[in-house]
């Protein structure tokens, strides 16, 4: 695909929101192109996620079919191994100890029900999975400084998530897998609200009135024709947000997309976590 | 570049065979043990997936398109008309008065909790009924009986209205209730993938709502529910109603209507507490059940709702 111009290396934060970047960005939507999202840190694999599979040695790259439900569900695999990865290395943190036991109680129980996610379509998609990701330690480090800093990365994971999941959903041809893909994306809006009702009671109030950040008006569309709908994003638009945050040595790349009309999208309003 | 090629082969007829096998084990009841770690390791998705993932919860006669959408008017009618009462901004005078003695105890901090719910009810019925979704039985606030007793009062959740732990439980039901009622015809509106993508978006504001009124019972004494606003086991227990004192058989009788299945550990044919490289020291079945949320078909929830509907639903 490189040589034909239609790749776009997408290989640090910063590069994401230049605007001659985002033009080309979306220039490759237009023509189905491959956008690679690179690592911002390219760095050996670390302990929080070796990378095993084969041809992941090193950071390795992940191409996903979205244009079948196999390519869909291991989509799915790809944003679950980054919340487990996040919520594995939370509880095993410095900064842990500085959550009172509520949020403790539900930092521990998000990295069951994440790990449960991973393992669950690993084993299902067996020889169909792609490969484990390869994570950065200084950026993974980076989103654990302090209770409130893993609280608000806490909340960006869980929103992309519940994005990522119904915006993906319309794009499965199986009823089973869609059933599926709906008993994970309402335990990752109640993983949502939780967060964000810790956050609410710790003051934060960017974007929401008090006491209504569970589901607040900054992800439930409160005015025009979408009114009281939560947000959901295009697997591009999903990918986009997680190359940017640099947590990925593994390249992950839409080598075909989804067969379907996109819709708009209505993301959370973090760009990264 | 190697990453653009597809690392997906074709599925392998010996592999599919001793799926189905494995599958039909399951379905026999064969021990799991200690082999389990084998077999997930050689499952493959479209059978895995697909062989026990049919569970009786998500079957019923499949509705169209705008059955469903008629169907879930009903629903978001019956909750905004609930959430009205309980503010005490119904149109229906009798309705807020019932809910008066009770509105004076639900705690300061969770009035704009219910106040931004009770928005997001009314948003739904609008967007339903502005993409087309008919309100055959003009239901209005006078359509219900909060009770559960239809039309005399007297139901088993009278105990709503003097009773905020109550209270809560009823949200937290019918949020609840919301959730598994979207799950549930998401495939009957596959064909119209506009349609579907909303309907997920409104399924999952259901899935925050019933997280922060878990949160708010929590918090309010009810010791048995998790802070993560996840369910955890099935049946009656899946309510959490510890902090409930004497509920009526009737009530108990709902919620494990409402809760029915939840338990469940089986998803796509794996069973979830057998997977590998779970974290240590969790209680496995607890976590499994709370890592995955349930449908229900739409006979189930209209066999749960009807008692507050004062017309017939079918």
């Amino acid at each position: 695909m490189s040589d034909d111009g239609r790749t776009l290396l997408v290989s640090s934060t910063e590069q994401l929101w230049k605007s001659s970047t985002r033009r080309s960005f979306l220039k490759m939507l237009g023509v189905g192109g491959t956008i690679v999202l690179a690592p911002a840190l390219f760095e050996a694999c670390d302990g929080y996620s070796p990378a095993t599979a084969p041809g992941m040695g090193g950071g390795g790259s992940a191409s996903l079919n979205l244009s079948d439900d196999i390519g869909i569900l291991n989509y799915a695999y790809a944003l679950e191994q980054l919340e487990a990865a996040f919520y594995t290395a939370v509880v095993a943190s410095a900064a842990f100890g500085s959550l009172n036991a509520d949020q403790q109680e539900v930092m521990s129980d998000l990295r069951s029900h994440e790990v449960i996610h991973r393992e669950f379509l690993k084993a299902a998609l067996g020889q169909k999975a792609i490969g484990t990701l390869a994570f950065s330690t200084t950026a993974v480090a980076s989103t654990l400084t302090s209770g409130a800093v893993i609280l608000k990365n806490a909340e960006a994971f869980e929103d992309l998530g519940v994005s990522a999941y119904n915006g993906a959903g319309k794009y499965l041809k199986s009823a089973d897998y869609l059933t599926l893909a709906g008993k994970i994306v309402s335990v990752e809006a109640r993983h949502a609200a939780a967060i964000r009702d810790i956050r609410d009671a710790a003051g934060v109030t960017g974007g929401t009135a008090a006491g209504t950040r569970f589901a607040g008006d900054d992800v439930v569309a409160s005015s025009g024709a979408t009114a009281g709908l939560d947000v959901k994003l295009e697997p591009s638009s999903v990918l986009g947000r997680v190359g940017s945050t640099g947590l990925l040595t593994t390249m992950v790349t839409i080598g075909a997309s989804p067969s379907g009309s996109a819709t708009p999208d209505a993301g959370p309003p973090s760009p990264t976590p | 570049m190697e990453q653009t090629q597809t690392i997906l082969g074709t599925i392998e007829p010996d592999i599919t065979k001793r799926l189905v096998s494995r599958r039909e084990a399951i379905l026999k009841g064969a021990a799991i043990g200690s082999s389990v770690a084998a077999g997930l390791a050689m499952m493959s998705a479209p059978i895995a997936l697909a062989a026990l993932s049919r569970e009786a919860f998500g079957q019923g006669t499949p509705l169209s398109v705008q059955q469903v959408i008629d169907f879930a008017l009903k629903l978001e009618i019956f909750e905004n008309e609930f959430y009205k009462a309980v503010l005490g901004i119904s149109s229906v005078a009798a309705q807020n008065t019932a809910f008066a003695a009770v509105r004076a105890m639900v705690p300061a901090a969770a009035i704009p909790a219910i106040q931004q719910i009770q928005k997001h009810e009314v948003e739904h019925v609008a967007f339903l009924m502005a993409n087309g979704a008919v309100n055959s039985l003009n239901l209005n606030g006078s359509s219900f009986d909060f009770t559960g007793g239809r039309g005399t009062g007297t139901g088993p959740f009278a105990q709503a209205t003097v009773d905020v732990n109550f209270l809560l439980l009823v949200a937290q039901g019918a949020e609840d209730t919301g959730v598994r009622a979207y799950k549930g015809q998401a495939p009957n509106l596959m064909t119209n993938p506009a349609v579907l993508e909303a309907a997920l978006r409104i399924h999952s504001v259901e899935a925050r709502h019933a997280s922060k009124i878990r949160r708010l019972r929590r918090m309010t004494g009810a010791s048995n529910i998790k802070y993560s606003g996840t369910i955890t086991g099935g049946g009656a227990a899946a309510a959490g109603a510890g902090n409930i004192s004497n509920p009526s058989a009737g009530a108990v009788t709902a919620l494990g209507m409402i809760y029915a299945g939840e338990d469940n550990v089986m998803q796509g044919g794996l069973d979830v507490t057998q997977l590998p490289n779970l974290p240590s020291g969790i209680d496995k079945t607890a976590a499994a059940t709370e890592a995955f949320d349930e449908p229900l078909s739409a006979a189930a929830v209209v066999a749960i709702v009807q008692p507050f509907f004062i017309p017939s639903l079918s």
